[in-house]
């Protein structure tokens, strides 16, 4: 899939490139307005991914460009300017997502996913873990015939999330910024992912031993599939 | 007491009283008065008389007169007295019978050989007759008088100290001070006002500006923060990524990713105080409270059950906030609540309560912790103000601020009850316009 990113910080559209290109997207890099807008109307994009603080250039009357010429890409908006106006004003111009900075590359990347799964009607969304069926989709889980229906949604969550970034180590960190990220509180480290983790195990135990769910010592935690 | 109250009281007070000791001392007035009055008319007569004496002589020799009212009588006798008397005094006359009380002028004199004693008398009563009447119209007519001032007083002070009353009304009550709407002079002629008024105006735009300069430090602040953290974040992401990365590397990448992430949260804390305070959110919303408490109980259960703290909150199901920005109240009862578990013990307990108060709606957060000494209660909303209690405690002090910019942005007032090792309860008092049952 080809990817646009037209961010002015190079620091950051560097790392942008780095990270998607690892998750096998193909990259092109702007880091102005003016640039960004000649390879909109030139290019086809599956994504656009547009920062709002350009210096030379409205970010939103780049969306406008890229909404005319490459109707079918998806856009999101990346930005520092967090105000509901702006967010307001993109969605309402045909962004696909905005995501305010500082974020996780994780995030964006599970951003992504949803939309191109949205996007493309991937129905069935079904993944089997050593005999449990997630239904990404339906957001259930079952082992065999029985529905493992004690899993709450903050449990559910992390699994679908780590199960985005399989055989990829996630970090404490990382995991609650997923599930904590809308929650604004004065905790340093509000961590409560392993006793999440523990009650996840806990619930699959009463059916299989989850030994995908693996536990990285002293980073976090992984789920394994071996492909 | 207004002002202007005080003022008519003082004008009609002293105004009275002044009255008053007229009118007593109005009697000693005017008895010395008709009295001076009298002696002089005497003296006159007597001059008169003795006119005609000189020139006519003591014809009809002696003679004595009174009027047919006994109220003056005059007597001219041959007298024996040696001595020179001219006096004029008070004294008893018995004349057919009545005693009567007389003012009389007595005056000797000689001619020829012969002395003669001249009496001029006037009756007391004549004289006082007037007192009694002088001093009741006196009397009315100060006390129409003093009714007119007072009036006059009321009316005037009431025009000169409405722009007072306007200043009072316009800039200090009613509104939140300070107020920051339109300014709008009050008209007025008098300088001090005049004066007073531009005085709070000036003090009210400083106050503004202030404000606003450290609303627009923290949110520039705040953003240019973002983008550095974003691209470390970034960085320390990507750098996982890497295979040939050693257990130690790794190890610290994670500490640097915790500090990073500790960085970020007060960033986002501050830029969304700020923005709050520039009203940046809206407030369309409308949930349930239980709805509302049951969202924030399925994000921090797990905090409970980590401390094996008791949780109930039987508040009743119809309270429907209304003209709310749901996100920022989901985040007001999420730090309450994470408060009350934070701060209290293993096995302790939260309880939410919803009670009528007035026409206002109260829900109270109550807990088992720690509590709050008195001392420290006062500044527990200051910003990165940490309680000693709370020193070991992972947070950074902006939990309460929040949550005070969120109820000031609604509306709702904190009231915070707490006694140390006991407990504590923050009170959120909603004006009715937010609750709909």
């Amino acid at each position: 899939m080809n990817v646009l990113i037209i961010e002015d910080e190079k620091a950051l559209a560097e790392e942008l490139e780095i990270f998607l290109t690892n998750y096998n997207y193909i990259c092109e890099v702007c880091f102005d307005g003016a640039s960004a807008s000649e390879k909109i109307a030139v290019n086809l994009y599956d994504f656009i991914l547009i920062d709002l603080g350009l210096p030379d250039y409205d970010g939103l009357e780049l969306l406008k460009e890229a909404k005319k010429s490459n109707p079918e890409a998806i856009c999101m908006i990346l930005t520092a300017r967090a105000e509901v106006y702006d967010r307001i004003k993109g969605l309402d111009l045909g962004a696909d997502d905005y995501l305010p900075k500082p974020f996780s590359l994780l995030e964006l990347y599970s951003r992504m996913q949803a939309i191109t799964r949205r996007k493309f009607g991937l129905k069935q969304n079904l993944v089997d873990l050593g005999g449990f069926l997630i239904n990404l989709t339906d957001r259930t889980i079952s082992y065999y015939n029985d529905e493992v229906n004690t899993i709450t949604k903050k449990e559910f969550d992390l699994i679908a999330y780590l199960l985005l970034h399989k055989n990829r180590t996630l970090t404490r960190s990382q995991l609650s910024e997923h599930i904590w990220g809308s929650v604004i509180n004065d905790d340093y480290d509000s961590n409560y992912i392993d006793a999440h983790i523990k009650n996840i195990r806990k619930k699959l135990n009463a059916f299989a031993p989850p030994d995908w769910l693996e536990t990285v010592r002293g980073l976090g935690y992984k789920i394994k599939i071996n492909t | 007491m207004k002002l202007r109250t005080k003022l008519t009281l003082y004008n009609t007070i002293s105004k009275l009283v002044l009255v008053t000791l007229f009118v007593l001392l109005l009697p000693v007035l005017i008895r010395n008065i008709n009295q001076n009055f009298t002696d002089n008319k005497l003296r006159r007569q007597k001059k008169k008389v003795l006119g005609i004496i000189k020139t006519s002589g003591i014809k009809n020799n002696l003679y004595a007169a009174y009027s047919p009212l006994k109220d003056q009588f005059y007597s001219l006798d041959e007298d024996s007295l040696e001595e020179n008397l001219d006096t004029i005094r008070n004294e008893k006359r018995k004349i057919e019978g009545d005693t009567i009380d007389y003012r009389i002028l007595s005056y000797n004199f000689m001619l020829g050989k012969k002395s003669y004693l001249l009496e001029i008398g006037k009756s007391i009563d004549s004289i006082e007759e007037t007192t009694t009447p002088l001093q009741n119209i006196a009397f009315v007519v100060l006390l129409g008088m003093i009714l007119l001032t007072v009036l006059a007083d009321q009316f005037y002070s009431g025009y000169v100290l409405r722009p007072l009353g306007q200043i009072i009304k316009s800039k200090l009550i009613g509104n939140k001070f300070p107020n920051f709407g339109s300014y709008k002079k009050v008209k007025t002629t008098t300088s001090d006002f005049e004066y007073l008024d531009i005085s709070i105006h000036k003090m009210i735009v400083t106050i503004e500006t202030t404000f606003q300069k450290e609303r627009e430090f923290i949110s520039n602040a705040s953003h240019e923060l973002m983008t550095p953290v974003s691209i470390l974040q970034s960085k320390i992401e990507n750098m996982f990524e890497r295979e040939d990365l050693s257990d130690d590397l790794k190890t610290r990448l994670l500490e640097m990713q915790r500090i990073l992430n500790r960085l970020k949260s007060i960033t986002k804390t501050l830029l969304l105080i700020s923005q709050i305070e520039n009203e940046q959110f809206l407030k369309e919303d409308k949930i349930s409270l239980a709805s509302l408490l049951q969202e924030v109980y399925d994000e921090i259960s797990i905090r409970l059950q980590d401390k094996n703290i008791s949780y109930e909150a039987p508040v009743p199901q119809n309270w429907n906030l209304v003209h709310v920005n749901k996100f920022l109240l989901f985040n007001l009862f999420f730090n309450l609540i994470n408060n009350a578990i934070k701060y209290n013990h293993e096995n302790g307990e939260i309880k939410i309560t919803a009670t009528r108060e007035g026409s206002n709606f109260a829900v109270s957060i109550i807990d088992t912790g720690i509590g709050i000494s008195e001392e420290e209660l006062p500044y527990i909303f200051n910003r990165f103000k940490k309680m000693r209690q709370s020193l070991q405690q992972d947070s950074f002090g902006l939990g309460l601020p929040i949550v005070q910019s969120i109820a000031d942005f609604h509306g709702i007032k904190i009231e915070v009850n707490s006694e140390k090792n006991k407990g504590s309860t923050f009170k959120l008092i909603m004006p009715p316009f937010l609750i709909e049952i």
